[in-house]
């Protein structure tokens, strides 16, 4: 019944236009196609089939740029990322990451309002730009002929912003509405994407409202604007992923005649966003008005990135939580019909590669009054506890490997690339080594059923997670 | 993962709309003087290079002796392969008596087999690095499913079971409703759905379309043997369509559907009533008491895509609202900041379609909103776009049609389209040309034509206590009464 109920038609649509996310082509790859043998989970090929072009350079001035081109379609992709989110904003300033977001199509040395936004489609392209928990993103998907023009743009508005008060106040007028539509005036707004981190952390940068306080956003200036963009989009502080169907030396060019004089800028030291080990379990119930049905989140800290109790949690995350298979998916839906869905993984703004710092492995449903929040838990700990105890035999490792490479798959295609310009550029910013896109399934090998094991016992611990229910006050 | 982008512009993703250019003040040339005058002199884009060719990728067709169609669509280098299994059989084919049956049987569908049971069928789609989804539109039940490339024969084969041997089990029907009224609560919960809903309602009336989602008492008053007698009369070769894009052996997926599907029954005839449209100017408010947002939505029938007007209807909405760029979007976010994400677009029935601007407006501004979503129509109705405004547009679409077919699901999702509507491949072929051929003069004239604000049904939800002088102070100020 989608077509029935509208509500965020922009979503639908965009899954229409960008193909669902789901499989997809581009992606100069070479694939010796593993046996289809007669037990289909094995997971064969190990000397990694599926590789993605890489050239990575920095300029002089900072910049990281990463080049992967893909013939597939004439179309490229360009992600600037720079790296401040919500983590690094100011305290008295809550909100202000991605209110700056908005600013940055507001005007530039060249570019007035709209021309930016015009710029990108009079050209035959789209464009976005969202904020997450370690830095702000801008893309623009073009016909590859429009390449040198989308550089030259984002350039330009590296180079220098020229907003008015006029502009900041009205964006300060779109993101209240952005507010309002995505959190006050939404049954469920804000579970548990805005709300959980406030409540699992206890460091300020991961625990404040990332969205604002409405007051914070109305005290934003003109000068704060300044300041904020002077210092953290600075091209020191920023990775370049272009992606698609282009001549490397061609874009190089163009990216040093655009890119290489913008001058750099010294960087503030970055904040420190570790958190705690967590000791204790946290229970907290958020009364929803809107909301007609309870609904229960649950958040555990992940281990660190890139070690190896982190790709076992993902994996466990494969045979907990995705799929239809999943061992919650099974138990909280199937089996007892608690739901019709249990949503959840790692970043829920984004994926389990696109951050840099703590971050929390999720999961939550929406049930019936009927439904006691104390048995939704009994569940979750329970299958935790099945596998726990009972051990990951090496087919259930396969099988979770194969669905990862699968996903994998997906996140590094699609129409626009932006799975794969949005993993470039964050590996480039995080690691300096975005060369790793094409060792992640690598790693994910070399997990082991006594390293998963191990995490379990760790990361999947009851004192480690924390609990928000949702207390619906509007009738059913 | 996640529904919530903390992001901008959804809007430009979105609507699946065209772009659009400089609207209040067209401008004539990328980059003109703006509001701020930055100490150097300004400089102008780089226009880039020429395009490079871009073909529909070639597919493979053949229509099995009973009737089913496929198509096979060797697309990309990623190892994965994309299906999607379209039946005309959706909430258009159901009786009032039985609203929502439709879905009823999709959502048993995925319950297992006639040799898997539900859980075995989740296994089995797992191990294909797969996934399986079946959804209910109005005009058709759709199922689509990927998996890593080298199983591709096997998910051919097992989403034939899947149609044509469901389980149905009697067993799981308690719970499968519990989910579907679930489901519906949440739904009706939504501003969104609830001025969508008066909306349609007001559009097609009686005719399916315009049925409300299904109550509780409506589905628990469904039967097994209604969703049964749905799937016996509704469900046949003859109206579905097999689709699959992405990289695979074409010769192996060929056979596998050849051999699994050729059993399936012919079942009946290709068929939908058509909805009579109806254009009913008038306002409904829905009371939100206390709600931060007002939820509009302001449009009317328009043509469906088999209409010879319907290419310059899409330009032209475009232009108007359904593009990041478009004129309504500028006045309403950019200039006057009322809302986040506004978008007008086409909803596409099977020869039937309308035209609405949706959006979530500032309570306060509610009023104002109307007033100037109207001012904008108005005014593309007086007076043609410039050449340069309709070109940016018109690149925009030429490129939105390009990533809408070079991807597999969005390959499949253009093919599908065609099917349902009974278009011909030179809808696709000779899009681009089309687009281009809209003239500025046309632009305006299809405003006049069709997006008609006396005409419009408009659909507020909101606090009424708030909105409704509003309202009636915009009602005052139209020259015609609504």
């Amino acid at each position: 019944m989608k077509n029935r109920f509208s509500g965020r038609h922009y979503l639908l649509g965009l899954a229409g236009l960008l193909g669902l996310h789901a499989c997809s082509p581009k992606a100069t790859a070479v694939v010796t196609a593993p046996a289809p043998a007669a037990a289909p989970a094995a997971a064969p090929a190990p000397a990694a089939a599926f590789q993605i072009p890489v050239e990575y350079y920095t300029l002089p001035n900072g910049l990281k740029v990463v080049l992967s081109p893909d013939h597939t379609a004439p179309t490229a992709t360009v992600a600037a990322y720079y790296n401040v989110g919500f983590r690094n904003e100011p305290r008295d300033r809550t909100g202000y990451a991605h209110l700056f977001e908005h600013l940055m199509f507001q005007g530039s040395q060249n570019l007035g309002k709209m021309e930016f936004i015009q710029l990108i489609q009079k050209n035959g392209g789209i464009l976005n730009g969202s904020t997450r928990f370690d830095f702000t993103n801008y893309f623009e998907v073009v016909p590859s002929h429009k390449l040198e023009t989308m550089l030259w743009a984002e350039a330009d508005r590296m180079r220098g912003l020229a907003i008015t008060q006029a502009n900041v106040a009205n964006q300060q007028g779109v993101v209240k509405n952005e507010v309002r539509v995505n959190v006050l005036n939404a049954p469920y707004g804000g579970f548990p994407w805005l709300d959980m981190p406030q409540k699992a952390n206890q460091n300020w940068n991961n625990a404040h409202n990332f969205y604002g306080d409405l007051k914070d956003l109305d005290a934003a200036t003109l000068a704060d604007a300044q300041q904020f963009f002077k210092t953290y989009y600075a091209p020191g502080n920023a990775a370049l992923a272009v992606v698609g169907d282009f001549e490397p030396a061609e874009a190089k060019a163009w990216v040093q005649k655009y890119f290489a004089n913008i001058p750099s800028a010294p960087q503030p030291p970055k904040p420190d966003i570790s958190e705690p080990r967590q000791e204790k379990e946290q229970r907290f119930t958020k009364d929803d008005k809107l909301a007609t049905k309870p609904a229960l989140a649950f958040a555990y800290h992940m281990p660190d990135r890139n070690t190896p109790e982190y790709y076992a949690l993902i994996l466990l995350d494969q045979i907990l939580l995705q799929g239809k298979d999943s061992r919650l998916y099974q138990a909280l839906v199937q089996k007892r019909g608690y739901s019709d869905n249990v949503n959840g993984g790692i970043n829920y703004l984004g994926n389990a590669f696109n951050y840099s710092g703590p971050m929390l492995w999720m999961g939550d449903l929406i049930y019936d009054q009927s439904v006691k929040a104390d048995s939704v838990v009994s569940v979750l700990d329970q299958e935790i506890n099945r596998l726990a105890k009972g051990g990951i035999d090496q087919a259930t490792l396969d099988l979770a490997v194969v669905k990862l490479r699968s996903s994998l798959y997906d996140q590094l295609s699609g129409s626009d690339n932006f799975g794969r310009a949005d993993m470039l550029a964050s590996f480039a910013l995080f690691d300096n080594d975005p060369g790793r896109i094409n060792r992640l399934e690598a790693e994910f090998r070399k997990v082991t059923p006594a390293l998963m094991q191990r995490t379990m016992q760790e990361y999947l611990r009851p004192t480690n997670r924390t609990l928000l229910i949702v207390n619906p006050l509007a009738k059913s | 993962m996640k529904p919530l982008h903390f992001g901008l512009l959804c809007v430009a993703l979105a609507t699946a709309a065209p772009a659009a250019l400089a609207q209040t003040k067209p401008k004539p040339k990328p980059a003109p003087a703006a509001a701020v005058a930055p100490a150097a002199p300004r400089e102008t884009p780089p226009a880039g290079g020429t395009p490079r060719d871009f073909e529909l990728p070639a597919k493979e067709e053949f229509t099995l002796p009973n009737g089913l169609k496929a198509k096979l669509v060797p697309y990309g280098q990623v190892p994965k392969t994309t299906m999607l299994v379209a039946i005309q059989a959706g909430n258009v084919h159901e009786a009032a008596t039985e609203v929502g049956v439709a879905d009823l049987l999709s959502k048993l569908m995925s319950e297992g087999t006639a040799t898997l049971t539900g859980a075995q069928f989740a296994d089995k789609v797992a191990r294909m690095g797969g996934w399986l989804n079946v959804s209910v539109g109005q005009d058709q039940t759709l199922i689509y499913a990927s998996c890593l490339s080298e199983f591709a024969p096997e998910l051919a084969a097992l989403l034939a079971e899947v149609v044509q041997r469901p389980a149905l089990p009697e067993s799981e029907l308690a719970r499968i409703k519990a989910d579907f009224k679930r489901q519906m609560n949440l739904a009706r919960a939504q501003p969104g759905t609830q001025a969508r809903q008066k909306f349609s309602q007001a559009l097609y009336g009686s005719h399916p379309y315009g049925r409300p989602i299904p109550t509780d008492a409506e589905i628990d008053a469904l039967t097994m043997a209604q969703v049964k007698a749905f799937y016996q009369t509704q469900y046949g070769a003859q109206r579905t369509s097999v689709y699959v894009a992405g990289k695979f052996d074409n010769g192996a997926v060929r056979e596998a559907i050849t051999r699994a599907w050729a059993t399936m029954p012919q079942g009946p005839a290709p068929r939908i009533e058509i909805a009579k449209s109806q254009t009913r100017p008038d306002v409904t408010t829905l009371d939100r008491p206390g709600a931060p947002q007002s939820t509009i939505v302001i449009g009317l029938p328009v043509v469906d895509p088999s209409h010879p007007d319907y290419m310059r209807v899409r330009v032209m909405n475009s232009l108007l609202g359904g593009s990041f760029g478009s004129r309504i979007t500028r006045n309403i976010r950019e200039d006057k900041g009322y809302t986040y994400s506004p978008y007008s677009y086409l909803e596409t029935h099977y020869r039937t379609g309308n035209w609405s601007q949706n959006a979530d407006v500032t309570t306060q501004e509610t009023g104002n909103s109307l007033k100037e979503i109207v001012y904008e129509i108005e005014q593309l109705q007086k007076t043609p776009p410039s050449a340069e405004e309709l070109k940016g547009i018109q690149n925009y679409e030429s490129g939105l049609f390009v990533l809408r077919n070079s991807t597999p699901a969005g390959i499949i999702g253009q093919l599908n389209t065609l099917d349902l509507h009974g278009l011909p491949d030179s809808y696709l072929t000779e899009q681009v040309k089309n687009i281009n051929a809209v003239t500025p003069q046309q632009v305006s004239e299809t405003a006049r034509k069709y997006v008609r604000p006396e005409a419009m049904t408009i659909v507020v939800v909101g606090d009424r206590k708030i909105i409704d002088p509003q309202i009636k102070k915009f009602q005052a100020s139209r020259k015609k009464p609504l």
